[in-house]
């Protein structure tokens, strides 16, 4: 029999399991916020963020994303880091993270710090420790980059407001889209006591502002808003219902972004879904698509699912779907459509809808020009006319538009949703102008 | 040019710079052979062509600031952006481009319109080439990896195919003000050094000045932690190699150390 005999571990062992333990968190974002060198000390952020590289499942690495700890006093049961999982257990000290974070900083290898946790002995414990860190991290080591911490529920609001002050983003995770499914995994969380430290950052956002209307150098609170995170598939829940739980934190909280989180089964564990597709990566990506929708096209949650229509069609994208709802709309004239009309047409993103209005103030559009300026032309051909025309005719019916714009190269799982009816052509009578 | 005399082309050919191609955009103006009988043509000429005649252009600082003033003044400050950073991708045609922008520009009655003139084909390539200069500059903002030397110095190197050096030398010059660094770009054998609290300056020639350099002893410690750390931030059952692959393509892994050691992770 083998015995773990405790030793004092060298920061690289800890940076592999801190850095293991965190990876599950989706957000890596550094975008937000622009602050120019401070006259000493490093670093700087710009507002669009910069991914400095991409780990091997595809996702960008900007931030230097750790755990402060991972010995957690919870036991949620969709966590790796659960209390009764025998998992090698780390922590670091405020000075190990400076250390790391500004010699990473210094070679280029990322945008700032994303600084998670484990609940080592209690919330208010845990979030000083996060507050020390980043107090070090700014005051002691000049640091300007960006900063991405956690709020730990539970914790006392003082604490929560002190290191609002020293941070860009802050974020509470939501773990699950609704209260029974928490109660279910993470019986030590509360959705309320979740939900507290965000209206706190929020309401003192909205002071922030103000105040920074008053005196232009006031210290900042969490310029770069707040953020939050779902997992997807391990309870319950239907799109609809955690698309109105995104829309209800925007429109609530006043969020810049909810993540979603597929489910992966990381623990054995009786109350947790086996999903024999792997982790539900396309529900992922159509919700992600819907968030955006939400965010940068007016659109409502209502508008692209129901009661009675719950689900993401996973053939399309959401946007597509909608469209094909809504055949009445459309076409659209290009040269004529408002920008919120030309937003709603598949295939124009709000980049290519901006420069479309911009441009046919001085001269004529012509397909040519649309592809030239980034509209995808493969999908909007259905949904537009360009000077009263079509690009080439084309049969404006629902089942014939889904079958040609069936995009080939998204990797499809099998039976993912309804395939478009095929018929057998006929020269002669078309059912539908039976006389 | 009617149709029974033919008339030659000027072609100015000018040095593949911003200074070049602005001092080109000048002497073909004052040429006043008019502007359906000018042609602008930057970098290396291989092939000529009939009815042509071809003329260099010597790069001349005070021609292209006099047109650099003009366009911002006439045709704004978005244009002269877009002007600025289209001059620094590779491509045939930009010199031209770049030209015949200007003429639209000036020719409106409010020059500033023309930025969003996406419907004429030479403001559209401008337009284009500076998107994707800017997309590579902002890139390599981020894929820059520093080591660092045994006398404290930040050294870089990069590969680019646009000229981004003097892009991206500004975010870092902010960003590490206190520090010494200098960004190598292999292929134009130039680099961007900066002095710690000074400005940057670009060093042409300085393929010489990088030829042997010692690492700090602290290097290949934070060399191993970084690659430590991302490996284990990859995700084993959602890994997904093309995707990857497609944000960053194999062209500016041999420059980042957390891809040296394996060909694909």
């Amino acid at each position: 029999m083998e015995y773990r005999v405790e030793q004092r571990m060298d920061l690289t062992q800890k940076l592999e399991i801190l850095a293991d333990a965190a990876k599950y968190d989706v957000a890596c974002t550094s975008s937000g916020v622009e602050r120019n060198r401070s006259g000493k000390g490093i670093g700087n952020c710009i507002t669009p963020g910069i991914c400095h590289s991409f780990s091997a499942d595809g996702r960008c690495i900007s931030l230097l994303k750790i755990l402060f700890t991972n010995e957690c006093i919870f036991d949620c049961r969709y966590c790796i880091n659960r209390r009764s999982n025998d998992v090698p257990r780390a922590s670091f000290t405020p000075q190990e993270v400076c250390d790391l974070t500004i010699g990473f900083y210094r070679r280029n290898y990322i945008e700032g710090l994303f600084l998670s946790s484990g609940i080592l002995e209690s919330p208010d414990h845990t979030m000083d420790l996060l507050y020390q860190t980043l107090y070090q991290l700014r005051h002691a080591c000049h640091f300007q980059g960006y900063i991405h911490v956690k709020a730990i529920p539970g914790a006392d609001p003082e604490l929560i407001a002190r290191t609002g002050y020293l941070a860009d983003r802050m974020s509470v995770n939501l773990e699950l889209p609704t209260a029974e499914g928490l109660k279910a995994l993470a019986p030590q969380k509360q959705r309320p006591k979740l939900l507290a430290p965000i209206h706190q950052v929020k309401q003192m956002r909205i002071q922030n502002k103000n105040e920074l209307a008053l005196y232009r150098h006031a210290p900042k609170f969490v310029p770069a808003g707040q953020s939050t995170q779902m997992i997807i598939g391990a309870t319950g829940e239907n799109d609809w219902q955690i698309l109105k739980v995104a829309e209800h934190m925007y429109k609530k909280y006043d969020l810049k972004r909810v993540f979603y989180s597929a489910f992966l089964r990381v623990n054995e564990d009786s109350l947790l879904p086996v999903l024999p597709g792997g982790p539900p990566l396309l529900r992922e990506h159509r919700l992600y698509q819907a968030d955006w929708l939400l965010r940068y096209y007016g659109f409502e949650t209502d508008e692209l699912l129901s009661e009675e229509k719950p689900d993401f069609n996973l053939l399309l994208d959401p946007k597509c779907d909608w469209a094909l709802r809504h055949l009445d709309r459309f076409p659209v004239e290009v040269m004529q459509a408002d920008y919120h009309t030309l937003l709603r047409v598949p295939g124009i993103g709000y980049r290519s809808a901006g420069r479309i209005v911009k441009a046919r103030r001085l001269g004529t559009l012509d397909y040519g020009n649309l592809k030239k300026m980034g509209v995808v032309l493969k999908r909007a051909v259905y949904f537009i006319t360009c000077g009263g025309k079509q690009m080439y005719p084309v049969k404006l019916t629902e089942d014939d538009i889904l079958r040609n714009i069936l995009d080939g190269k998204e990797k499809l799982p099998p039976g993912a949703g309804k395939e478009p009816a095929y018929e057998q052509l006929s020269l002669f009578d078309d059912p539908r102008f039976s006389v | 040019m009617s149709s029974c005399h033919y008339s030659m082309i000027r072609v100015f050919q000018c040095e593949d710079t911003l200074t070049g191609i602005l001092t080109g955009v000048y002497d073909a103006w004052d040429s006043r052979l008019g502007h359906e009988n000018v042609r602008l043509q930057s970098g290396d000429q291989e092939n000529l062509e009939l009815f042509c005649e071809y003329e260099e252009v010597e790069p001349d600082l005070v021609k292209a600031e006099k047109v650099l003033g003009t366009v911002r003044t006439r045709l704004g400050e978005e244009a002269c952006e877009m002007i600025a950073y289209a001059s620094a991708y590779p491509h045939a045609g930009k010199a031209d481009a770049i030209y015949r922008m200007i003429v639209v520009g000036l020719h409106l009655p409010d020059g500033r319109m023309v930025s969003g003139m996406l419907t004429h084909p030479d403001v559209r390539l401008v337009f284009e080439l500076r998107r994707k200069t800017w997309h590579m500059a902002h890139r390599y903002m981020g894929f820059v990896r520093f080591r660092e030397l045994k006398n404290g110095v930040l050294f870089s190197e990069i590969e680019a195919e646009a000229d981004v050096l003097a892009l991206i030398a500004p975010h870092f010059a902010d960003r590490l003000m206190m520090e010494d660094w200098a960004i190598y770009d292999r292929r134009r054998r130039k680099a961007a050094v900066h002095p710690a609290g000074k400005g940057w300056v670009i060093l042409e020639d300085a393929k010489e000045a990088f030829s042997r350099l010692e690492e700090s002893e602290e290097e290949p410690y934070f060399d191993r932690l970084w690659k430590i750390f991302h490996r284990a931030l990859g995700i084993a059952s959602r890994a997904n190699p093309g995707l990857q692959m497609s944000f960053l393509p194999r062209k500016f892994r041999p420059f980042m150390n957390e891809f040296a050691d394996s060909k694909t992770t």
